[in-house]
């Protein structure tokens, strides 16, 4: 019976072809390390967060009325809600380090350079994609933290002279935070910004597919020594990907769980603040309320700049300057040990963002 | 890179032009309380009550309000005195409502407008009927105080503050006859806050405590030891009623805890097996 089932789907689909081409015989470099499985991780980690955001999208009312007893609801009377919601706020906290380590881990082995520009400004869009998404998602509780935080961040816009009261009143629906934005931020959250995501990530893979996976300037001797000069399937004699390589990816994603499921067990409340289970009031503003920790640096970085025009304006220069890196940084050397100034600059740049989202913090 | 240090340098020209649109932005960014700045009830009592014009008894007022349970709760200076504090030239107004400063024997009717249920229990008591019969007897303030009012607790009962009427023993037996009760009350509201740290619904045992409480601080006023005694047993039991929701829940957290443990395990468990495996896959 299994039999026929199978030579029916092979007859039809020719799995044993493809699981062949494109698993087996498929070949990662020799010196591929455990960094590179980060992508892969990110990947499963966005799954998680679509399946428990469906779970949560049921018993969710995203009405500025109802949206906060919901919340509570799920996490008092909905069997297992508390269980699929603290997996999405946890693992929402979780997916963006799992990203900031993996655009890292690019950066340092030069993984961005010709002829994989597309896949790192891809990358990145996907980086402000899955902001978007927690600042879209952040407001949905409807709690005190959730609605003066997303002041605090809608508000960020203003500093654009002319334009940039209009896209902060694009954005809440108003002037201030109101039911409008919830239903803005919602419909952004579960409808427009998924299908993008979805996008970007099926492209950012194709482009890995179509070229080739990139090797590690570091340990054994690079294979890819040929110029780029036209286009090519980057080749390697190294190990397959499958199950060689898929299973180091297997073992990153279960890493990944426990260290989610070690903060939901020991660590419940380190993402949900007191001010998180408060529910919104607009007529009283809480004292020392912050942005999430992610948005922390281009906060503190805009109350320390003077002019705020010019503070707004050095953070687009950051994330034009960051989305375009590699067209910037054309040099075919991708050893950044080899280039002390370089790795200087971005230690400096790492440096800056932690000191500004600490100080920012406190 | 040239391209971008240009685009930099136009953007920091055009900053540098633009110097009034930072005022602009200073006003409505970084004088908001989210932004760092303390937060300042605007109203036209305060400004006055903290201008140099007031007399120095009367400038502490702010402050003493600013850390109350009053101003916590958002009570504010025109729900007690009335007036208008949007208006400075009607904030005094009696067409506004303006009551200002009660009399003394008049303070009790004065808290009493939302402490309903205590100032009729108060009225009843010995000490609402010596305040009516030598208007010197102990009104509100005596206990509470006043702008820097703060929540009320069984330690308000204490031998300096009674004293300074009658002998100590009598208000001792109340704090007695009260101190299981409120310690209970204490208890109960520390775990429905744990709770709610926990993102867990408390509403429904929130507002029983509350009205629980309202009721019997409420009684506590007649002064009246025996009428304590004998009810105490009745908001005991209320209070059980929701200790025994409280338990419950508590109870679903450690289960839900174990569960997420076993999870845990599991995972480290399938981390190690598949690491194992790897490894036997190496080249």
């Amino acid at each position: 019976m299994w039999k026929k089932i199978k030579d029916w789907i092979e007859l039809r689909i020719g799995l044993d072809e493809l699981v062949r081409t494109q698993l087996r015989e498929y070949r990662v470099p020799k010196n591929i390390n455990i960094f590179y499985t980060l992508g892969f991780v990110a990947v499963v980690a966005y799954v998680i967060q679509a399946l428990t955001g469906f779970f949560l999208l049921v018993y969710y009312v995203p009405q500025s009325e109802h949206a906060f007893r919901s919340v509570q609801d799920i996490m008092t009377k909905v069997p297992y809600g508390w269980l699929f919601r603290q997996m999405h706020v946890v693992g929402s906290n979780l997916m963006v380090i799992v990203l900031i380590l993996h655009l890292l881990a690019v950066l340092f082995m030069g993984s961005y350079k010709k002829p994989r520009e597309l896949t790192w400004t891809s990358g990145g869009l996907m980086l402000a994609t899955v902001f978007l998404f927690c600042l879209s998602g952040f407001l949905l509780p409807w709690s005190q933290l959730s609605y003066w935080a997303t002041t605090i961040v809608t508000t960020m816009p203003t500093a654009f002279p002319y334009v940039g009261d209009f896209v902060a009143n694009i954005l809440r629906g108003g002037d201030y935070i109101s039911g409008s934005t919830l239903n803005r931020f919602f419909a952004l959250h579960v409808a427009l910004l998924p299908p993008i995501l979805v996008t970007l990530i099926g492209f950012h893979l194709f482009l890995i597919r179509r070229i080739g996976i990139s090797s590690s300037p570091f340990g054994e001797a690079i294979e890819e020594a040929e110029p780029w000069v036209g286009y090519r399937h980057e080749q390697y004699q190294g190990q397959p990907f499958f199950p060689h390589f898929f299973l180091k990816e297997i073992f990153m994603c279960m890493v990944y769980f426990v260290v989610m499921f070690f903060f939901i067990t020991f660590m419940p409340t380190f993402f949900v603040p007191d001010d998180a289970n408060i529910q919104a009031d607009p007529l009283r503003t809480p004292t020392h309320i912050r942005p999430e920790w992610y948005f922390l640096a281009p906060y503190q970085m805009l109350k320390l700049i003077p002019n705020k025009f010019l503070g707004i304006s050095v953070q687009v220069i950051f994330v034009t300057v960051f989305l375009l890196w590699p067209f910037i940084d054309t040099k075919e050397k991708k050893n950044i040990l080899k280039r002390p100034f370089l790795l200087g600059v971005i230690l400096c740049c790492l440096a800056l963002w932690t000191v500004l989202t600490i100080w920012g913090r406190y | 890179m040239r391209y971008l240090l240009s685009l930099f340098i136009v953007l920091s020209l055009a900053a540098v032009t633009m110097a009034g649109y930072r005022e602009t932005f200073e006003r409505e960014f970084l004088s908001k309380p989210w932004a760092g700045g303390p937060i300042v009830e605007k109203s036209a009592c305060i400004e006055c009550h903290t201008s140099d014009i007031m007399k120095p008894a009367f400038r502490a007022i702010p402050d003493e309000w600013q850390g109350s349970w009053h101003a916590l709760n958002g009570v504010s200076c025109n729900d007690c005195h009335g007036g208008d504090p949007k208006d400075a030239s009607m904030s005094m107004s009696h067409v506004r409502g303006f009551v200002g400063k009660p009399k003394y024997e008049g303070v009790p009717a004065y808290c009493g407008k939302c402490h309903i249920g205590i100032l009729k229990n108060y009225l009843e008591s010995g000490h609402g009927k010596a305040l009516k019969a030598t208007k010197k007897g102990p009104n509100c303030v005596t206990c509470h105080g006043s702008h820097g009012i703060q929540r009320a607790t069984i330690d308000i009962i204490n031998e300096q503050l009674c004293t300074k009427c009658h002998s100590y023993e009598r208000a001792k037996v109340m704090k007695q006859a009260l101190f299981l009760t409120e310690k209970k009350m204490g208890e109960i509201e520390k775990d429905l806050k744990a709770l709610k740290s926990e993102g867990i619904f408390t509403g429904d045992d929130e507002k029983t405590l509350f009205s629980t409480q309202a009721e019997f601080r409420a009684l506590f006023h007649t002064v009246d030891v025996s009428l304590v005694k004998d009810r105490t047993d009745e908001f005991t039991k209320r209070l059980e009623g929701i200790e025994k929701n409280v338990q419950k829940t508590f109870a679903e957290l450690k289960v839900r805890k174990n569960f997420s443990a076993f999870l845990t395990l599991i995972f480290a468990g399938l981390a190690v097996v598949v690491a194992m495996l790897s490894a036997t896959y190496k080249d």
